[in-house]
């Protein structure tokens, strides 16, 4: 099985029967054990969801909040704003920001979301902004981003904006052109858009969106702000948020930088740094800037955002550092997902260069996935009876649409499939392996038992 | 330090049978040689099995400070490692499976321990300064949304916590509404001069028309501490058409009695890792169904926005909640203490209380306030002649009590009031007792500041940083 590990391609560290001239980097026994913490047997083929942490980083978490616990008032006053310091400058190198003051710990995207839409919320509340001035999202947004918006935008008197993406998407111009209509929209009868949000990698269905491009067009259109979620993206893709150009950009790194649960990075570009961003947990530190106000919200576990320097090391054990992760992702979630569609005689939902280390792999139509509760039920039944664990996405047909066919019928439903440095061939010829059995028992969603 | 620890009477009790959570039968470790014949329950701490559980802390520290961080047995650690392990093992199977189910498993326990009609009324928050958040930012949406007057009151304590400060300007200043502090004497020798303040600063909230939309109101004060009579605080507040009354028991449960129907506020938080031995961080927030308070959300939304605020504030995005979830561990370790949480409260008032009375014998000085208006922690007069004359002072001798002595204590710096005349006490510690300290541990904090003024110490002597 080693042999046929595809991960191995090329690289160095293969089935140990090799002359060991690579020594240097870390080698697959070593990678089980850093993840021999995981569920045996279970094919985790969704790193996207909540990520994972090597035993190596849980012993360095560990160590800080046995820290903590041994003397937590000398550790408050000596070490603890040191570490956090030392984890952001590790992140504003890594993100290719000016300046530390621009990056801030928080728990997780969810977090920076509420943080940036209720400064938003202030302003309409306030009356700086007109009721009829709107906030531009993608349709498929994070719900969590969407019910923020709602909590604080349109609770506020404004308005909001969707922008439907095509899915499955052959190109980048279908969504720049679908973003560009949406601003039109957004501007019309005289009105101004104050911040649009946009993914960089979205969730369900995942797509890597062109977002350099799409701040570029804001900015030509006068939008006041943009908001970059990039939940998935840190240890998905090359973050440059000089590049990218936006007001605020975050993401998690517990889903593909190895942090444990949780923490995650807000960028705020300095020019743009309002003093008026602030966490919604105040404590005394209220004023002193985003970054402070972060680091101390009331007694709680820091540890996670102290681990950075050790996920560090662990990452540059592998050949190409995060880099040679990142790249290898790739390669091998896409050779995965085509092997998958080919043995299902299904679609990818993406081109592969719009897909990162998580990609889209249609279902067979026999399934009959047409609800949302289908879908559920369908990654329940592989969960609890093939020990698959993988999300499934339930595409809702356009009206007068009949979307992309198998040779059976319409294609509703995709899994997103992940690849993170721990997953093997078995994971996914196990997920391959249940959906044909499931559809060689002639069963649809809808006749599959769960407990 | 250490080698104190192993001997016998480390404990300090004001009667040799009253060793914490053991009977005298129990007071030696030989009890682990008789076999385990009970059915149920688990038997009562030895001494040396408190010692053991909290084996982690730094033995050279004598550590009079759990009111700041609180601290957290082994056993606890070691099962909130447990849960921590079944997440990163099957992330998407504990989330769909087990962390409902165990979030509300620690809310009916919770329930349960503070008298709450429904678990409905009980919401899990990280912490006491997130639950100010919450409670401030829907009188926040009151004002924003014209509910509320511009120029509307909000009542709080002078010495309220510096994050709810910071927390009532962020949502009610910003938001167009007026604080009135409620002045309080320190030190203070009765409850009358507390009720006596609180029900002056009322009249103003309500001066000019105005309505006093909230009432902010501590159970146990931080700096300086001092147990506020709630209860009766709430009544006036009602008598005087207060809209909402919130108490701030950072430090309540496990400190003083927390009785949700008793005390009658509509919002109560208290932190459950500083006296109820959680691991960090874990709190909850009550709030009395009748209120109402629909408009309550967690500020960091997620997709269970609108849910109810103990559904929101149980997914607030990818966290590691072990802490919520250990509580039903935490209330098999407490019950192995005699009288369980009342009885550990009880022991940790009298020693409190012992042992400041020996520090201002001692040093001449005396306590912030009377016996009965203490908690697990007093405030333990300093020798006026180190000159503490401000807070940073007061930081400074507290850096060089740790860094110099090993002791481990928050000083508080006292203004001297005018008229008052000269070698008043300026300068306050406040040490507090929980079930791992030992008499050691306040003799070396007297002998500390014994050996300063034998110096001749004053803080004008400290480098200024």
């Amino acid at each position: 099985m080693e042999h046929e590990d595809p991960r191995n391609g090329e690289s160095p560290h293969r089935s140990s029967k090799k002359p060991k001239f690579s020594s240097n980097y870390i080698p697959e026994s070593e990678i089980r054990d850093e993840f021999s913490h995981h569920q045996p047997r279970v094919a985790r083929i969704n790193n996207g969801s909540f990520g994972s942490c090597p035993g190596s980083v849980l012993a360095a978490q560990r160590r800080w909040q046995l820290q903590f616990l041994r003397q937590p008032d000398a550790f408050y006053f000596n070490t603890l704003r040191t570490g956090i310091t030392a984890s952001r400058m590790i992140i504003k190198d890594l993100i290719n920001a000016d300046h530390v003051d621009e990056v801030s710990l928080v728990d997780n995207a969810t977090t920076a979301a509420s943080i940036v839409l209720r400064q938003i919320g202030h302003s309409f509340a306030e009356g700086k902004f007109k009721e009829s001035d709107t906030v531009l999202m993608l349709h498929c947004a994070f719900q969590a981003v969407k019910k923020s918006i709602q909590a604080y935008v349109t609770r506020a008197g404004g308005s909001v904006v969707e922008v439907r993406l095509p899915f499955p998407v052959n190109s980048e111009e279908e969504i720049i052109s679908e973003f560009k209509k949406s601003i039109t929209e957004g501007k019309s009868n005289g009105r101004k858009i104050r911040l649009a949000i946009i993914d960089h990698i979205t969730s369900m269905p995942s797509v890597v969106i062109p977002v350099k491009e799409l701040v570029r067009v804001c900015r030509e259109e006068g939008i006041d702000q943009v908001f970059v979620d990039a939940a998935h993206a840190i240890g998905s893709l090359k973050v440059d948020v000089k590049e990218i150009g936006a007001d605020f950009y975050v993401s998690n790194l517990h889903k593909w930088f190895f942090c444990p649960p949780s923490v995650a990075f807000l960028h705020c570009k300095k020019a743009n740094a309002s003093s008026d961003v602030h966490h919604p947990v105040v404590s005394h530190e209220y004023g002193n800037g985003l970054p402070i106000e972060s680091s101390w919200i009331g007694t709680r576990d820091y540890s996670s955002q102290l681990v950075i320097p050790a996920v560090l090391e662990f990452v540059n054990r592998f050949e190409g550092g995060i880099e040679g992760i990142m790249e290898r992702n790739h390669e091998q979630v896409v050779k995965m997902g085509k092997m998958l569609a080919e043995s299902w005689g299904t679609n990818l939902g993406s081109p592969p260069e719009m897909c990162t280390a998580m990609i889209m792999v249609g279902l067979p139509s026999r399934l009959c996935l047409n609800s949302e509760e289908d879908a559920s039920r369908l990654r329940s039944y592989l969960r609890d009876c093939h020990e698959v664990e993988v999300p499934i996405f339930y595409q809702v047909p356009k009206d007068g649409e009949d979307g992309v066919r198998d040779n059976d019928g319409c294609i509703t439903g995709y899994v997103r499939i992940s690849h993170q440095v721990y997953n093997t061939l078995d994971d996914y010829e196990k997920l391959r392996d249940a959906i044909n059995q499931i559809v060689k028992d002639g069963k649809t969603c809808k006749m599959l038992c769960i407990e | 330090m250490a080698s104190s620890l192993h001997s016998n009477n480390t404990q300090i009790c004001p009667n040799p049978t009253a060793l914490n959570g053991g009977s005298a039968a129990d007071g030696k470790s030989q009890i682990s040689k008789k076999p385990r014949l009970y059915a149920d329950p688990p038997p009562l701490f030895t001494p040396s099995d408190i010692i053991s559980e909290f084996s982690h802390h730094d033995p050279d520290v004598a550590r009079i400070n759990n009111g700041s961080f609180g601290c957290c047995p082994s056993s606890v650690l070691s099962a909130q490692n447990q849960l921590q392990l079944q997440w990163l093992r099957q992330p998407d199977n504990f989330y769909f499976n087990q962390l409902q189910p165990k979030i509300i498993q620690s809310r009916t326990i919770i329930k349960d321990i503070i008298n709450a009609d429904h678990v409905d009324e009980v919401s899990i928050v990280d912490n006491a300064t997130t639950a100010a958040a919450i409670v401030l930012q829907q009188i926040a949406w009151g004002f924003a949304e014209g509910k509320f007057c511009r120029g509307d009151a909000a009542v709080m304590l002078h010495y309220a916590y510096g994050s709810v400060k910071k927390s009532v300007e962020a949502y009610v200043t910003r938001a167009g509404g007026c604080v009135i502090e409620v002045p309080l004497p320190f030190p203070v020798s009765s409850v009358d001069e507390i009720v006596k303040e609180f029900r002056q600063a009322l009249r103003r909230g309500k001066q000019n028309g105005r309505k006093v939309r909230l009432a902010v109101i501590d159970h146990v004060t931080s700096m300086p501490t001092v147990v506020i009579p709630v209860k009766e605080l709430v009544t006036i507040c009602r008598e005087e058409g207060v809209d909402q009354v919130f108490v701030d028991a950072a430090h309540g449960i496990g400190c003083v009695d927390v009785d949700m129907k008793q005390i009658g506020a509509d919002f109560y938080t208290s932190n459950l890792h500083k006296w109820f031995f959680c691991p960090p961080s874990v709190a909850f927030l009550y709030c009395k169904k009748s209120t109402n308070n629909s408009d309550l959300h967690h500020p960091v939304v997620s997709h269970e926005y609108g849910n109810g605020l103990a559904i929101e504030s149980a997914w607030i995005g990818t966290r590691d909640y072990s802490s919520y979830l250990v509580v039903p561990k935490v209330l098999e370790f407490i019950n192995r203490f005699e009288g369980g949480i009342e009885g550990i409260k009880k022991r940790n008032h009298e020693y409190v209380v012992e042992m400041g009375q020996m520090l201002v014998k001692a040093w001449g000085t005396r306590l912030g306030c009377p016996p009965e208006m203490c908690s697990s922690m007093v405030m333990v007069g300093l020798p006026a002649c180190l000159g503490i004359s401000s807070d940073h002072d007061a930081l400074e001798l507290r850096t060089c009590l740790r860094d110099k002595f090993g002791v481990e204590v928050p000083i508080y710096y006292r203004p001297p009031k005018d008229g008052e005349e000269g070698g008043v006490v300026t300068g306050y510690a406040r040490i507090s007792y929980q079930v791992y300290n030992k008499v050691e541990d306040y003799y070396k904090f007297r002998d500390a500041i014994n050996q300063l003024v034998d110096n001749a110490f004053t803080c004008a002597s400290l480098p200024i940083s």
